[in-house]
């Protein structure tokens, strides 16, 4: 094409096009642009359709033909143009729809069940398999039933003032010291129908009290777990290995138990039971006092006297059963240096501690 | 108990080989625990532990007795002559069952010698300063060797015959540690004609008591009744030597002996002369015979013991056989008063077989397990629910402060009926009505602790006091208390701060309870209830706590899957609806009125009706607030028109212009 066909002022237009293009950051101005160049009114294109309408008709074919190839070269450049702006205002409206996952998510709020509440439910669901339930007993218990029921005699200290908390009101009533009355309850409720049941087992938990000062090792009020079996045939070697099953599937499969002899009036014969010491695994330390194991439980056979007392034949029936403390396994496991510390309710140790089910 | 090991080896010289450490091991697999072992002094010390029915092991011969049954061997040849006895001297009078037997001898007192330097450094091990008085000495030389506890009296202060009888009420005794005390017809003294002069197996008396210028003594070994000392040292909270191995049980078997060696003891380190030894009473019967059961031992063992075994176990622990026509019958040594039934002898054998060898089974399931009781699974989802809502759960005290004791309660003459006899303390004395006290407390100390916001609970029972009850005085009912407080949110972009102590957190409270399937009627009580639900006073309040008694909230579901419910599968339709109402329309009655007008038309195509914004403005007309209801219609079985839906809407807009509601522009 020959450039003197065109006016000056369009040269000097299509000179600085590609400049004025690659200028336009964005589409408004690139929408301005393309009006100054292919607008329908007043732009570049509409002032060489004029001059082509003037033209002779010797040069319309000619400058036509000059005309087309510019109006097509600015039509495609603006549309390249614009879908190039396009594509980057896309993907800036997607980037401002995402949000930045490394800002800071709102967490739902975290509570947390007790520990002691989550060691009882936890030694609840240890013995579920086996067929034990759960049965409970009021806090305030009756002499009979705290004691008596239970073959402790008549003057035994525990009995005393000094021990167990009585009411003002009502001689006859205390504040259960160990939840062994839920074993003479459970028994009187139950024995007229311990044949047609099959035996009886259980798991008791629950808040027991004695007169003790608070300090890092006693409370006032602290939980047990009581538990009992009564069958046929029972001896010392289903209580083995009942608890046995039980350590292992509380502490691991390396958990091992040990018996000593030991003497409460209400089993017969009665025991200790040590648990291989779980946080090192025997090898000694400060826990279990370098011995490798560390006391768990009180146990034994039940003592004929309390099944007689509910009203069972102990030469049918037999049974065993265990009491723990659960504080003390609690904060054996756990390491917590302070008793007071679960009933001080901070916060910051219930989260630690108690965490979700 | 202490027990120095060399005494301890002399009583039964097979120890020798024995390590100090198999030793405690030992001990404790006879059910013995060593608590600490002292070597302080240049000697081997244990505290042991012993339980309370074996009063038989509480000296050094006693558990080295223990030991030897368990070791199969012989105990060491006590080195005493038996004295031959005489006529009583003075009469001594048993006038109780308690003591029924009474070994005692009066001795001349020579140039004294003194104490033996190793049995003053033995005492010293034992816990007690040698007296140099070797009367004193020797008798507690003997105690801890023995077991047997005995008294010298100055024989010089004894006035008439010795009398051991039941005091007389009232009656009074200084006893040795310069206490006067006031005797009880149950409490059992040794008198002479002038009065009390001991207590018996717990303490002697002052006035007899032998001294550095004591020429002659009076010797007592005896027998007492476990629970004449026990209750008398109980009585007077006097726990001695003596009434610890009395009160566990000694062996009666033992009391001539023990006198025997006293005597021998006093002529050796004191040149004592002998006057005249004698006893009143005699050895009391043994227990009756225990019948032998094999088949009760192979159920408790949980394996075959053969008998001959079991038999020969039972030989060392000193119990003799009596054979009976068709069944073997156990006597039980002088000393072990804790054997009575066959599961005693049972216990017996496996202890000295060990426990370790005690197999382990399983016991086979005999019936059908019973499921896990309603309140107990109720409460463990209950707290695991609240858990997951962010609330963490408290375990507080059952007994509270009475004067602190804010419980809304009027009748404060109930408290008296839940107030315990013989507390820690005051402020430990009132079995709680209530758990909000000790919630608010918790959150309080959570707050002044920096918390920035607290959600707590707990579930625990409350006492109620019902007095004309007679066998449940006190109910305990299980409750569950909820507190909120502090503020919440504001810890990240999406989640603005919010302050639990405005108003609209108690509608928060009021949330969680209705997740908990609380019934409306027990939350209506917390809305009626302001005060007691403002933690941290009303004027300066910090958030809100409820309890309501866990009978209100239903049981877990018995189904395993709910029943189903048929759903409408056809458009539901929600209209809005802008009321400008009075600042002090109450939302219910509206919300009533217009629910109820809109059902008699609607029926089964209205589903719910509810206020989702709440707008107060000054822009709005004065005393005006503007609440947007949302209205919802669904027909189970067909398509809603619009028609329809228009004439619901405007007769719920009736009903509210009616109660002075106006639509909003
Ligand atoms: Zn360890």
């Amino acid at each position: 094409m020959e450039p003197s066909l065109l006016p000056i002022d369009i040269l000097d237009a299509q000179q600085g096009f590609p400049e004025a293009l690659a200028a336009c950051k964005d589409l408004d101005g690139l929408m301005r642009l393309k009006g100054v160049y292919i607008g329908r009114e007043g732009s570049h294109s509409a002032r060489l359709m004029e001059l082509l309408k003037a033209a002779s008709k010797e040069r319309k074919r000619e400058l036509g033909g000059a005309i087309n190839v510019l109006k097509n070269a600015w039509e495609e450049a603006l549309k390249a143009r614009q879908s190039e702006l396009e594509a980057a205002r896309r993907q800036l409206a997607t980037f401002g729809n995402t949000w930045d996952p490394d800002l800071p998510p709102p967490i739902p709020a975290r509570g947390a069940m007790h520990p002691l509440n989550q060691l009882i439910d936890r030694l609840v669901d240890v013995f579920r398999p086996l067929g034990y339930h759960v049965e409970e007993g009021p806090e305030i218990e009756t002499e009979a039933h705290n004691f008596d029921g239970l073959n402790i005699p008549a003057d035994h200290p525990a009995r005393g003032s000094a021990d167990t908390f009585y009411f003002e009101k009502y001689p006859e009533l205390l504040l259960r010291t160990h939840t062994s009355p839920v074993q003479v309850r459970t028994l009187l409720r139950l024995a007229p129908h311990i044949q047609e049941k099959g035996g009886i087992r259980f798991l008791a938990p629950g808040r027991v009290y004695r007169k003790d000062e608070i300090d890092p090792t006693h409370s006032p009020m602290f939980h047990q777990v009581e538990g009992m079996l009564v069958g046929h045939d029972i001896g010392m070697h289903h209580l083995k290995g009942t608890l046995a099953y039980a350590m292992k599937a509380l502490f691991g499969p390396a958990a091992e138990v040990r018996f000593r002899p030991s003497y409460f009036p209400f089993v017969e014969p009665g025991c200790e039971v040590d648990v291989r010491c779980p946080l090192c695994g025997g090898s000694g330390c400060r826990v279990c006092k370098q011995s490798g194991w560390v006391e768990l439980l009180g146990a034994g056979l039940v003592h004929p006297n309390v099944l007689a007392y509910a009203g069972i034949d102990s030469n049918i029936w037999s049974g065993f059963a265990f009491g723990m403390g659960v504080e003390r396994i609690a904060m054996m496991v756990s390491q917590t240096p302070d008793l007071r510390l679960f009933f001080e309710n901070d916060q910051r140790f219930l989260k630690t501690m108690g965490g979700l089910d | 108990m202490l027990i120095e090991i060399k005494a301890l080896r002399q009583e039964l010289p097979g120890l020798c080989d024995i390590e100090p450490l198999a030793l405690c091991e030992l001990l404790a697999s006879l059910g013995f625990p060593v608590d600490a072992v002292d070597t302080s002094n240049g000697a081997t010390v244990f505290e042991v532990d012993v339980t309370a029915n074996r009063g038989d092991v509480l000296s050094h011969r006693g558990l080295a007795r223990d030991l030897a049954a368990k070791l199969d061997m012989e105990l060491s040849t006590l080195p005493v002559t038996t004295l031959r006895e005489g006529a009583a001297l003075l009469p001594v009078r048993l006038e109780s069952e308690a003591c029924p037997l009474y070994a005692t001898a009066i001795l001349e007192l020579g140039k004294a010698q003194g104490t033996p330097s190793e049995v003053q450094v033995f005492l010293g091990h034992m816990g007690a300063s040698a007296k140099n008085l070797p009367p004193v000495d020797a008798s507690n030389e003997i105690l801890h060797r023995l077991g047997q506890p005995t008294h010298a009296f100055d024989a010089d202060t004894l006035q008439g015959a010795l009398i051991v009888r039941w005091a007389r009420e009232g009656e009074k005794i200084v006893t040795l540690d310069g206490v006067e005390r006031t005797l009880t017809h149950q409490d059992l003294v040794i008198a002479d004609e002038a009065g009390a002069i001991a207590l018996a197996g717990v303490m002697g008396g002052d006035s007899t008591k032998v001294t550095a210028a004591t020429q002659r003594v009076l010797l007592e070994s005896a027998f007492f009744d476990p629970r004449t000392v026990r209750a008398t040292a109980h009585r007077h909270n006097l726990h001695t030597d003596a009434s610890y191995r009395f009160g566990r049980g000694a062996d009666p078997a033992m009391a001539q002996m023990a006198r025997d060696l006293l005597v021998q003891r006093l002529e050796a380190w004191a040149g004592a002369k002998l006057v005249g030894a004698w006893t009143a009473g005699a050895v009391p019967p043994t227990a009756p015979p225990i019948p032998y059961n094999q088949t009760l031992l192979e159920r408790v063992a949980g394996e075959p013991i053969p008998r001959l075994e079991a038999l020969a176990l039972l030989k060392r622990l000193g119990c003799q056989m009596a054979p009976e026509p068709g069944c073997l019958q156990v006597v039980a040594p002088s000393w072990r008063h804790d054997l009575s039934i066959a599961d005693d002898l049972a216990e017996e054998i496996l202890r000295l077989r060990g426990y370790a060898k005690i197999p382990s089974a399983l016991p086979p399931l005999e019936g059908a397990p019973e499921p896990l009781s309603k309140d107990y699974l109720k409460r463990r989802q209950l707290a695991s629910k609240l858990a997951h809502l962010g609330f963490c759960q408290t375990v507080t005290y059952g007994f509270v402060d009475p004067l602190e004791s804010q419980e809304g309660n009027p009748q404060v003459d109930e408290q008296a009926w839940r107030t315990l006899k013989n507390p820690l303390g005051e402020e430990y004395s009132l079995m709680r009505g209530t758990l909000l006290r000790d919630l608010r407390d918790t959150a309080a100390l959570n707050l002044d602790r920096g918390a920035r916001e607290v959600r707590l609970f707990e579930i625990a029972p409350v006492f109620v006091a019902q007095p004309q009850d007679a066998t449940t005085p006190i109910r305990e009912c299980w409750t569950l208390a909820l507190a909120w407080a502090g503020e919440t949110g504001g810890e990240d972009p999406l989640t603005p701060v919010r302050k639990v102590s405005a108003l609209a957190g108690k509608s928060h409270l009021i949330g969680v309870l209705k997740a908990l399937d609380v019934p409306d009627a027990a939350i209506r009580a917390f809305e009626r209830w302001p005060l007691a639900g403002v933690v941290g006073g009303a004027k300066n309040q910090l958030g809100w706590q409820f309890e309501v008694s866990l009978e209100a909230i239903p049981d877990a579901a018995d189904r395993v899957i709910p029943a189903f419910k048929a759903f409408s599968r056809f458009p539901s339709v929600e209209r809005d609806l802008s009321l400008l109402v009075k600042l002090d329309q109450g939302y219910r009655p509206l919300a009533d009125a217009m629910t109820a007008k809109v059902r008699t038309s609607a029926r089964e195509a209205f589903q719910e009706l509810r206020c989702v914004d709440v707008f107060r403005h000054k822009s709005l007309p004065e005393g005006r607030q503007a609440w947007l209801l949302r209205l919802r219609f669904q027909h189970p079985a067909r398509t809603l028109t619009s028609e329809e839906v228009d004439g619901w809407m405007a007769s719920a807009l009736d009903v509210a212009r009616s109660l002075g509601a106006e639509l909003r522009g």
